[in-house]
């Protein structure tokens, strides 16, 4: 289709170069340009926002590169529906398996802050169990770490975003309270959800949000704009784009945004890498580093690391293990409505306001191990008539009357465990993209496991619209999120990074993201994201200072929000 | 023009009740931040010129987007296939896409070709000369994969078909603000912000149901 070749095919446009004190629409200018970095990080989401912060903070030379545009929340973002697409990465992938997955606007950003520029701002810690699934179900893996290492850095990320939540926060080992005060008051929907699980004994609490209640460093707490998934217009909700990065440019750090990385180079031996070779409006250009950093998603992740075979790797760089690629896993992601006979309203307000996690440990008597999250979840016009279309197989006048009911609806979605399966992969197609590279192959099915939670978590969520007195309308199967592909372990066999995210094969090359989870816990996981990737900061800057890398801070600009 | 007026012309003759007769979230647009007016606007004005879409593709699209959205209002419906058709004259990738299943601007375009097929092998004429109760039995065939067999579906997969033309069809129909008015969805909402989001309440812009479409079970609280 596409015969423009290497061109940016981005709908907008922006400053390419950015660092203290300067921006540049094009390559001429770059901050370190031939000369080799501390530290290259490939991707400015989830993990490499808080990555190019804490090590730019630390007084590293970092070069952030992402291949979307640098977005300006006020001018970029709108709220449509349709228009805000464009903050998904809508590049194809080829889907395969039983259940192909949505992906696009369903689980992948693109450009700066990445994925949570389009979150819904849930914000979970993992619980200890999904550490150590192996030893306590005997299924799937344990990790190499365990929840009690990544407590101080979830408390870190906590407390460095403001998140807000409950006083009392009844499931797992954090029970709050959170830095800021919880939401209030809550949406409609939320109250609905929580009314029903009240009726059934069933605990439920304000979901825990990297979403303001209170003003912080120049940003104001929540309007109730309900486009969370949109962009966030009053800069309320957490993202990268609008707190770790402009930080990061305060510290030094520069980012290239609407530039591809195509590939990872190494040095002759192929025992290090050295730097990144990657494209900018059609023109390619590399970055040299000391230590490369791949945070590209789980799907971009493995596929950098296979496209960038060489005779010394020839099935991938990091893939000694063949575990690149493996063991994906979505969340189950089903959307429970139920019907009522007052106005709901479900697009007011912040799309998430209510949780429980009262199904998420594993209870044998369930016929099923591991469990899931209950989120309220509010929707839109667009996101619940086109999954009614293309998932729910509702059209034509079933629609219409459906959706002219719109407002008397309530929603639940279903965010569950799903178990890695080593027939769940990214591959490489024989199809090409614009850069010449194989499209990626994002091939998924579900387990006998992942059917029967779901049907559990279906059945007691239309329990729960029952007894809040609605009626149970219809179930829309979907998937949300995606972690997983290149899983961190302590045997080089069957793993590809350690507990520290380094790569078993090229001591250099870090991957920091989903795709090092070795289970996908049942609940939202940008947290723990993020919180792996303060600690593999926390560990790399160690270790800069003990093998003499350290090196002095470099001037520090005044930091705010809104530098650039 | 309000929304009582334009129901009247919808498709099939049973008449839809709309809750919120009297809401046009238009009257509100002042309010709205400037790009997402900006982007609204675009949706009412005349249309540009088509990219992709051959005049008789685009008729057959239209045909179709009526069946998908039960819907007949024209200027709806052409916004729909314009919507659909810079999407598929753009560079920009379809998030996924089945593995084996041809790209979406060829599925779409063999995909129109082959209605023609298999509607001669089922009633002896082209698509666009049946009647709409057969074309609906053609799509909603599609749709189950069950649409009678030609050489062509091995090419275009038709349950791929189907759903392509339906998710881009359904996502810009409920894009449009008339059809925003219709169900009462309150819209774009910045800088305004919302205050009253519990149950039972509204803010005083908001859609809010006249007398005559309150039933039995009012919320009023």
């Amino acid at each position: 289709m596409n015969n423009k070749g290497m061109e940016n095919t981005d709908y907008i446009k922006h400053h390419c170069d950015h660092y203290l004190g300067h921006r540049y629409d094009h390559m001429g200018k770059r901050k370190y340009g031939d000369r080799e970095v501390d530290v290259c990080i490939i991707g400015a989401g989830a993990a490499g926002s808080v990555l190019a912060y804490e090590l730019s903070k630390a007084g590293l030379e970092t070069v952030v590169i992402e291949a979307g545009p640098f977005w300006n929340p006020q001018s970029d973002f709108a709220s449509d529906e349709l228009a805000m697409q464009n903050l998904a990465w809508n590049d194809t992938r080829l889907v395969a398996g039983n259940n192909p997955l949505s992906m696009g606007h369903n689980n992948s950003g693109r450009g700066v802050g990445g994925g949570p520029v389009h979150f819904t701002g849930v914000f979970f810690r993992f619980h200890e169990s999904d550490f150590r699934v192996r030893t306590m179900d005997g299924a799937a893996w344990d990790w190499p770490i365990t929840y009690r290492d990544l407590e101080p850095y979830y408390s870190k990320i906590e407390r460095d975003i403001r998140v807000s939540g409950p006083r009392y926060f009844p499931w797992g080992a954090f029970h709050g309270p959170y830095p800021y005060p919880e939401r209030e008051p809550i949406s409609a929907n939320s109250q609905v959800f929580r009314r029903g699980c009240d009726v059934l004994g069933i605990r439920s609490t304000v979901a825990p949000l990297a979403i303001l209640s209170a003003p912080f460093d120049g940003r104001p707490p929540c309007t109730n704009r309900g486009f969370c998934n949109q962009g966030c217009m009053p800069n309320a909700k957490y993202s990268g784009l609008i707190h770790h990065i402009p930080k990061a440019i305060g510290f030094g750090a520069e980012i290239l945004s609407d530039s591809m990385v195509t590939k990872v180079l190494t040095d002759r031996s192929g025992d290090r890498v050295t730097g990144v070779e990657f494209v900018h409006d059609g023109k390619t250009y590399k970055q040299k580093a000391k230590i490369v950093i791949i945070s590209a998603f789980v799907v971009e992740t493995p596929r950098l690391l296979l496209n960038s075979a060489t005779p010394g790797h020839p099935n991938g760089l990091a893939n000694s293990s063949g575990m690149v690629g493996k063991y994906i896993m979505p969340h189950t992601g089903h959307d429970i409505y139920g019907k009522f006979d007052e106005e709901i309203r479900f697009y007011k307000g912040t799309p998430v306001l209510a949780v429980s996690q009262e199904f998420y440990e594993t209870d044998l008597h369930r016929g099923f191990i591991r469990g899931y999250t209950f989120n309220a979840h509010g929707s839109r016009p667009v996101s619940m008539a086109r999954t009614l279309a293309a998932n729910a197989g509702i059209w034509g006048k079933q629609l219409k009357e459906i959706m002219l009911d719109f407002n008397f609806y309530a929603r639940i979605t279903l965010v569950g465990e799903v178990l890695p399966y080593e027939h769940n992969t990214i591959t490489l197609g024989n199809e090409k993209d614009e850069y010449g590279l194989p499209r990626p192959v994002v091939t998924f099915s579900y387990g006998e496991n992942e059917n029967r939670l779901i049907a559990h978590g279906v059945a007691r969520a239309n329990e729960i619209l029952e007894a809040a007195g609605g009626q149970p309308a219809f179930v829309v199967p979907d998937t949300a999120h995606l972690l997983g592909g290149c899983r961190m372990g302590d045997d080089p066999a069957d793993s590809v990074v350690n507990r520290f995210c380094q790569t078993h094969d090229i001591p250099n090359l870090y991957i920091c993201d989903a795709s090092v989870f070795v289970t996908s816990g049942g609940c939202n996981p940008t947290e723990t994201v993020m919180a792996v990737a303060a600690r593999t900061a926390d560990h790399l800057i160690q270790n800069a200072g003990r093998g003499g890398q350290k090196r002095e801070e470099v001037s520090r600009g005044k930091v705010t929000a809104n530098a650039r | 023009m309000k929304n009582s007026d334009v129901i009247s012309n919808n498709a099939g003759s049973d008449k839809i009740d709309i809750h919120y007769p009297d809401f046009n979230v238009l009257d509100l647009m002042d309010e709205w931040d400037s790009h997402t007016k900006e982007i609204v606007r675009r949706r009412l004005e005349p249309l540009p010129d088509r990219e992709f879409f051959t005049d008789r593709e685009a008729w057959y699209m239209g045909m179709i987007a009526r069946h998908m959205v039960y819907d007949y209002r024209d200027d709806i419906i052409e916004w729909v296939i314009h919507h659909f058709d810079r999407k598929l004259g753009s560079g920009i990738g379809e998030s996924q896409r089945k593995q084996g299943t041809p790209p979406e601007a060829v599925l779409v375009r063999e995909g129109l070709k082959a209605l023609d097929h298999v509607s001669h092998l089922s009633f002896g004429k082209d698509f666009g000369e049946l009647d709409e109760k057969q074309q609906f039995e053609i799509l909603a065939g599609l749709q189950m994969g069950k649409a009678p067999k030609i050489p062509q579906w091995s090419q275009v997969p038709q349950k791929d078909l189907f759903d392509k033309l339906v998710s881009e069809i359904v996502a810009a129909y409920y894009s449009h603000p008339a059809i925003w008015s219709e169900i009462g969805y309150g819209g774009p909402m910045y800088p305004r912000t919302y205050v009253r989001i519990e149950l039972g309440l509204t803010e005083p812009w908001e859609a809010r149901r006249t007398e005559k479409n309150r039933g039995a079970g009012s919320d009023e609280q």
